[in-house]
């Protein structure tokens, strides 16, 4: 029997996949009987060419603890090139999002194929434990629950510009 | 550090802009040329649309032209009646910003008559219009600039700008940037970012924001809170410098016209530091029928992919 441990945190991960292969794998594993943590909420799109980096952005703010972004291997895209695009897409998307500050272990990329649903498994535990080792997602949350905006002259420059007014 | 820059040239380069305006006019070449006039205030620029060759003496460059008067030829563009060619004053930065829109099918080469202008940098604010040119009051951007010459114009004044060898701020910030941890940029970013207002003037003054409707303005679903507070802000600017990246021209325009002081081009010139390591691409040297992220090579890094 499967010895169930009991977390105080347990992460929250949205997977956004490609309908023709990651979706397929994930669906294999489910068949083929293999156990893989219940963290992972599945998003299903037509290719991984149609996940727009705001996907992302808007599973953080919605309380996201990690992200994984999956789909066909290079060479597999049912549309021939979506998921090359993806590729460029998201290299830059991390780059951008390392240079906000947030920190780029929350964000797995990956290509799984109809027929791996051991990596499909593989994946989701692996960002799942890691998520669990790093803790909440806080950053985004804290900016939801900041207030309206308040006006207050709370850096030097903006107290110099109201100052010579 | 205040040392003076040459801006002696602006003066013959004001009478060339003048004449060349007068002649494309008077002969019919352009219906219209889209330039900088004196403002109220004394020193100050604005942009201004002529139609008659009597007005081209109006015409003026100094160093308070700060504008980028590429935007008037997108989002305006449907209100310009067709009737010909259009000319256009462009400092080098601008130019660029024109070259991404011939490439992005915005613009045609040939619907434009280019008047280029050497430039040796503009002021940083226009506050104080009056102002002398110097290292203190130069626009960043100038500090950095490699267009002081546009190049393949159709008419650009004799004239060589004096161009003066500037430490450069933005690379010095995204470095500063880049050695923090993660944990410190964001508490620098979310600092900056609090600050915003979403008065869009960023995206207003943008050559390459023309979407008919921005994805930041849909509801159904809603992608991006409209709000000012700070989780749609952060979003705001995430969004706009991913649409950006690889496309921007550097302009700063985003940068000068925001009323809260965001340092907006530090992420637009991340994004293309990022993309000329990762692709070896430059927004605005030449006109390129696809950036960087709207094409893809079978051989693209995928470490970071599992």
């Amino acid at each position: 029997m499967h010895h169930k441990e009991k977390h105080a945190f347990e992460p929250k991960i949205i997977a956004f996949v490609c309908t023709w292969c990651t979706y397929a794998g994930a669906d294999l594993a489910g068949t083929s009987r293999l156990q893989y943590p219940a963290n992972v909420r599945v998003l299903k799109f037509p290719c991984t060419g149609r996940i727009d980096p705001v996907f992302i952005l808007k599973a953080f703010q919605q309380g996201a603890d990690g992200v994984l972004v999956s789909g066909c291997h290079p060479g597999d895209c049912h549309y021939i090139a979506g998921n090359f695009h993806a590729r460029r897409r998201f290299a830059a998307f991390r780059k951008l999002l390392e240079f906000v500050g947030v920190d780029l272990g929350r964000l797995q990329f990956s290509w799984v194929s109809a027929a791996e649903g051991g990596k499909w498994v593989e994946m989701v535990t692996d960002l799942t434990e890691r998520v669990r080792g790093m803790g909440p997602m806080q950053e985004f949350k804290e900016l939801a629950l900041e207030e309206q905006w308040s006006g207050a002259i709370d850096t030097p420059e903006l107290q110099e510009a109201y100052d010579s007014i | 550090m205040t040392n003076t820059i040459d801006t002696s040239i602006y003066a013959a380069i004001t009478e060339a802009i003048q004449g060349e305006a007068r002649r494309i006019l008077s002969e019919g070449h352009v219906s219209a040329v889209v330039g900088y006039a004196a403002a109220r205030r004394k020193g100050s620029a604005q942009p201004v649309v002529i139609t008659d060759a009597v007005r081209a003496e109006e015409l003026i460059f100094s160093a308070a032209c700060v504008n980028n008067l590429a935007v008037y030829l997108t989002k305006a563009k449907k209100e310009i009646p067709k009737t010909g060619k259009i000319g256009i004053v462009v400092k080098g930065c601008d130019l660029k910003a024109l070259v991404g829109l011939m490439g992005e099918s915005q613009l045609k080469r040939e619907e434009l008559y280019l008047i280029g202008v050497p430039c040796a940098g503009v002021l940083a604010s226009t506050a104080q219009p009056a102002q002398e040119l110097t290292g203190d009051t130069i626009a960043p951007k100038c500090r950095e600039c490699d267009a002081h010459l546009p190049q393949e114009c159709d008419f650009v004044p004799d004239r060589q700008p004096a161009t003066p060898e500037l430490a450069g701020k933005y690379r010095a910030e995204i470095a500063r940037l880049e050695a923090m941890t993660p944990a410190e940029r964001w508490a620098y970013w979310k600092e900056q970012f609090k600050k915003c207002i979403k008065c869009y003037a960023c995206r207003q003054v943008c050559p390459f924001c023309f979407c008919e409707q921005c994805l930041c303005d849909r509801n159904k679903p809603q992608m991006v809170e409209t709000t000012p507070r700070p989780a749609g802000n952060t979003a705001w600017h995430i969004v706009r410098a991913m649409h950006l990246a690889g496309r921007c021209a550097g302009c700063a325009e985003c940068e000068r016209v925001c009323p809260m002081d965001i340092p907006l081009n530090l992420l637009n010139r991340k994004m293309a530091k990022e993309l000329k390591e990762l692709y070896d691409y430059e927004a605005g040297f030449q006109v390129r029928e696809k950036g960087p992220l709207a094409m893809y090579d079978e051989k693209d890094d995928q470490s970071f992919i599992k």
